[in-house]
């Protein structure tokens, strides 16, 4: 018999009960959601570090290591393995691309995961072992051949795997690019004896040893530690750099830190709002059942029974809640991680399985526990003394007077402005519920879209406005002097620039030193603003100034890899800026006396000359083209966004709407019975909701613009983003929670024209 | 001239199946000015003539003139309209607004009424205006149906409609509401419209109308009422 009561409660207040289970669906989803984003990349990322030996350190040298200095390095306490490793950017014939062709000597280091075709072998004197995404990307296939050249070194060859590795993870060039483009770049493996048969016997006589530019090493050491015991082996000081400093590890962790911080932020606020709704609604429904519960308790049925009922009924919406959340948060992770995902653009994984973090589930379960807890204490509320007592209806709270109506001001408020505003004061948890879920919206849409118009302005600046070329031209730095380099920047009519690797304690840099007369590079400082350099001084990043703690006025001392000089400079700007850099004008650094090789030519002229001195070219429409993807993963979570913004407005505002219209029903009925229209009435139930809306979204702008803050704030450890908000954005973010909360307003303010008078007002009070 | 004129009207209730008339072909004709009384048990019908007559409800047939107007056939806006300016109504329940002061809960007949009277005219005249800035939650049950009365009259209605209006009272307090609600009225030259079980109420009407299952038993006119003082309570 209770059980038939118990559906006949969830059909009753159907529209409750719906939104009820659609907010726990929504903020289970969105937890669950956010929180299997972060650690199936934690998990995937592991795996493939570990199934394919990610290096933990990277010893660097111009001259190239010997088998004895591995051997030195394998014999140091605390080392694991190691492998001699090289990675060159070669041209790919007959196209533009660019393939790094590598080569680990110890295939357990800074090796591969083969996803197709044959294993590798350490002898193959022609095998190719090449980057899955980038034969996907070109269509190549298992058999086909190849060949790259460096300089004049051919390497020709036939694929015989396609594969992946965790050293390109993130497989961009530079630290410039941000988005992998396989179409353009992309990385092949091939076996040690292959090399050395690429290399002609002159070059092997002269270099020796030395093709091997890295000793990769596995270690549970520190970088200090490490560094120490490296140098000292080696009897040199090198330049070492510790996983953090790649982009396969630093990007991706990145990204994993990245889920955790908005999977912090964004889930606790449906949560708490499906939480919170849940508490409102289920106190309206017990309230309103309130004579039915004194029946049953009349009828004998002992308290426990019918606390049980409704326990099950909260628990009831949890479940079906939960259910539909769990299927919400995996369809999101899947949205973000799949083979074709938006991720999957990004870092190169072998596979997308979600797995949540156990945490998840318990979250889950204790969000289950605490609805039931709802319902049952709800209920045990209305249960309280005798059954005569619980006989009774539910008395709304008595409405007390404001201490604002002692005002003058309020004296001559219309009626309605009044009866709106104690109303909203009796009802104080229901008027907050509705604030709530409109800042919540605004937080939503204001937090989403200024997020694309942070990104889009980043963009505009650093890349269609900073990058003021078409071309940019690198030169092979160790076949090209510095005569002949401004020779061809005069010829191509370009800018150019110098590149140094420098350290600063044990933490590498790089040294940009540029000329530029013909405005093909712009800078932009700390506000993004673009600035001319000065020859004054040297800038550095903004990520140096915070790590060393240094602005405009300090000096700041530095020194190239490898050597013992030490060089301090005037630091006289801060700039915005994508790698971590220090950048002077070359003017300034041949006063400082501060020698460098140019290396890249910046121009717009179509004519560059191929071969000799230049490595290769890169167009900034290439450059353009890699942040297409990354653009449109970004719409896509803005879209996201904004639907789930607009159906947290509508089902918040809804069930508080049918709320507010059920608990007045019988004032509306009296006002309808007195003479008042349907439209009067209507106005006044939709007023309410306006004065809240507004109020909502006055609270909700700086809401929303502190919650993005916090979000640029904690990401910032990828790059410098500042906060820009278009007029669009707080257009847009405004109609829209207005738009949402004036239409959920009609819905229910129409309603009323089909009160029943007379059975509204035959009841009793 | 007759106030009220109901033309064979029923009003019929359907319930899937089964189908209730509430109002069987009633036909009714009451004169303006005068205090009439309807009796009648539980179920009769009582409250749905009140309801059609005061055009909360519609009739599912015949027509129903007041003024020489024809309410049944007017659009929802024009029954608000109707109500506004033409009837006051009293119930059992007081239907206060709770969250608007007494005063407030008078005044506001003055957004929509045609020709309202001062709300501290009548909530003087029905003794409560010290209370005036009391909720209604503040009041006793006789003092919140003294509002009622005040809200109803302020109107300045032609028909005042009273649908069991103390029978949510105690005896005593109900005779006191009732004196005041007929004395007011009877001054104020409104038609009234009263339905109650009280017997002593029917000896003061000018008209006694009787109602079971739905249709009209008897209308007697009574030539001489007496007036509140003669009755004894
Ligand atoms: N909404 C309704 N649905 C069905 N039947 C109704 C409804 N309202 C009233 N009735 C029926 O109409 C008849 C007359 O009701 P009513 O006019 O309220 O009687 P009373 O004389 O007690 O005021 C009753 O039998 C009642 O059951
Ligand atoms: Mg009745």
């Amino acid at each position: 018999m209770l059980l038939k009561k118990l559906f006949r409660t969830l059909w009753h207040y159907k529209a409750q009960f719906i939104s009820m289970v659609i907010m726990i669906a929504l903020g289970v989803g969105v937890f669950l959601g956010f929180n299997i984003e972060w650690y199936s990349l934690d998990v995937s990322t592991r795996e493939i570090y570990e199934a394919t030996g990610f290096a933990d350190f990277r010893i660097f040298s111009d001259s190239g290591f010997s088998e004895a200095d591995l051997e030195k390095v394998l014999a140091i306490d605390g080392v694991e393995d190691a492998t001699r490793y090289l990675s060159v950017n070669t041209a790919v014939k007959d196209d533009t691309d660019t393939i790094a062709l590598t080569v680990s000597t110890n295939m357990k280091v800074s090796g591969i995961q083969l996803m197709e075709g044959e294993a590798y072998s350490d002898t193959d004197p022609e095998g190719i072992w090449l980057s899955d995404s980038y034969a996907a990307a070109n269509g190549i296939h298992v058999g086909d051949s190849l060949t790259v050249s460096y300089k004049t070194i051919t390497v020709s060859g036939k694929v015989k795997g396609l594969v992946k590795s965790s050293e390109y993870l993130i497989c961009v060039p530079d630290e410039t690019q941000m988005m992998p483009d396989y179409t353009s770049y992309g990385y092949a493996y091939i076996s040690p004896v292959m090399l050395e048969n690429a290399i002609p016997m002159l070059y092997r006589a002269v270099l020796g040893s030395s093709l091997y530019h890295q000793i990769n090493v596995k270690s549970g050491l520190t970088k200090a530690q490490f560094v120490e015991k490296a140098d000292k082996a080696l009897g040199a000081t090198r330049l070492i750099l510790d996983k953090s400093e790649t982009i396969s590890w630093a990007e991706a962790r990145g990204e994993v830190e990245e889920g955790i911080t908005m999977g912090s932020i964004l889930p606790v606020l449906f949560l708490a709002i499906a939480i919170l709704t849940m508490v409102t609604t289920m106190h309206r429904i017990t309230a309103s059942e309130k004579t039915q519960i004194g029946t049953f308790k009349a009828l004998g049925f002992k308290d426990r029974r019918i606390l049980r009922h409704y326990s099950a009924y909260a628990l009831i919406i949890g479940l079906m809640g939960s259910l539909l959340g769990i299927g919400i948060g995996y369809g999101l992770g899947r949205f973000i991680l799949s083979p074709d995902g938006a991720m999957a653009t990004y870092i190169d994984l072998p596979a997308w399985p979600l797995y949540a973090p156990a945490f998840t589930w318990i979250v889950i379960v204790l969000i289950n526990v605490f609805l039931t807890v709802i319902g049952f204490l709800s209920v045990r509320k209305m249960l309280g003394g005798t059954a005569a007592d619980a006989l009774r209806p539910y008395v709304p709270k008595r409405v007390k007077h404001l201490w604002l109506e002692e005002t003058k001001r309020f004296k001559s408020l219309s009626f309605s402005t009044k009866w709106n505003l104690r109303d909203c004061f009796r009802h104080k948890s229901r008027s907050f519920m509705t604030l709530f879920g409109i800042v919540g919206c605004m937080i939503l849409l204001v937090g989403g879209m200024g997020m694309k118009d942070t990104m889009d302005s980043f963009l505009d600046t650093f890349y269609e406005q900073a990058i003021n070329y078409r071309y940019r031209v690198n030169l092979d730095t160790e076949n090209v002097s510095n005569e002949e380099a401004f020779a061809l920047a005069e010829k191509l009519e370009g800018d150019w620039c110098a590149q140094r690797a420098v350290q600063i304690g044990d933490k590498g840099y790089s040294l940009e030193i540029y000329s530029i007369t013909r405005d093909k590079v712009r800078f932009a400082d700390a506000d993004m603003k673009i600035l001319t350099l000065s020859d004054d001084g040297a800038y550095i990043c903004s990520r140096i100034a915070r790590d060393f703690h240094l602005k405009a006025g300090d000096s700041i001392t530095f020194s190239p890899y490898g050597g013992d000089e030490e060089i301090t400079v005037p630091v006289i700007g801060v700039l915005d800026s994508m790698t971590k850099s220090i950048v002077m004008t070359a003017a300034f650094a041949d006063r400082a006396g501060i020698s460098y090789t140019v290396s890249t030519v910046f121009t717009d002229r179509e004519d560059i000359p191929a071969g000799g001195s230049i490595l290769n070219t890169q167009s900034k429409k290439s450059i353009m083209d890699s942040f297409d993807t990354f653009m449109d993963l970004m719409n896509k979570m803005i879209w996201l966004l904004v639907i789930a913004a607009i159906i947290l407005g509508i089902v918040v505002l809804y069930n508080l709407g049918i709320m507010s219209y059920t608990e007045r029903y019988r004032e509306m009925a009296t006002l309808k019975v007195v003479g008042f229209r349907d439209s009067r009435i209507g106005r006044l139930l939709i007023i309410q909701n306006m004065w809240l809306t507004v109020i909502g979204i006055l609270i909700g702008i700086p809401a929303g613009v502190g919650v993005l803050q916090y979000l640029l704030t904690a990401l910032a450890s990828e790059y410098e983003l500042k906060l820009v908000l278009g007029p669009a954005t707080w257009l847009v973010s405004v109609l829209l929670t207005f738009g949402v909360s004036l239409a959920v307003g009609l819905m229910i303010s129409r309603k009323n024209r089909t009160i029943d008078m007379v059975a509204a007002l035959k009841t009793e009070e | 001239m007759a106030i009220v004129e109901f033309k064979n009207v029923s009003r019929v209730y359907r319930n899937g199946e089964h189908e209730q008339r509430a109002l069987d072909h009633v036909d009714l004709s009451l004169e303006e000015g005068q205090f009439i009384v309807i009796l009648g048990p539980s179920g009769a019908g009582k409250s749905t003539l009140l309801n059609l007559l005061g055009g909360l409800d519609s009739p599912t047939e015949g027509t129903i003139l007041v003024n020489g107007k024809d309410i049944s056939t007017l659009t929802p806006n024009e029954l608000a309209e109707y109500r506004a300016a033409s009837v006051g109504f009293v119930f059992q329940s007081y239907n206060l607004i709770p969250t608007l002061t007494v005063i407030e809960n008078v005044a506001l007949v003055k957004e929509i009424a045609p020709n309202p009277l001062s709300s501290h005219d009548m909530l003087r005249a029905v003794g409560l205006e010290d209370h005036r800035h009391n909720f209604p939650s503040e009041l006793s049950g006789g003092e919140q149906q003294r509002v009622s009365i005040a809200r109803a009259l302020a109107k300045n209605p032609h028909i005042l409609l009273c649908d069991e209006p103390t029978g949510a009272l105690d005896s005593e307090t109900g005779v006191m509401v009732l004196k005041l609600l007929l004395s007011m009225a009877r001054d104020m030259g409104k038609t009234i419209i009263i339905v109650t079980h009280n017997q002593n109420i029917a000896k003061m009407a000018d008209t006694v109308i009787r109602v079971k299952n739905g249709k009209i038993k008897s209308c007697e006119k009574q030539d001489h009422p007496l007036a509140v003082e003669e009755v004894d309570w």
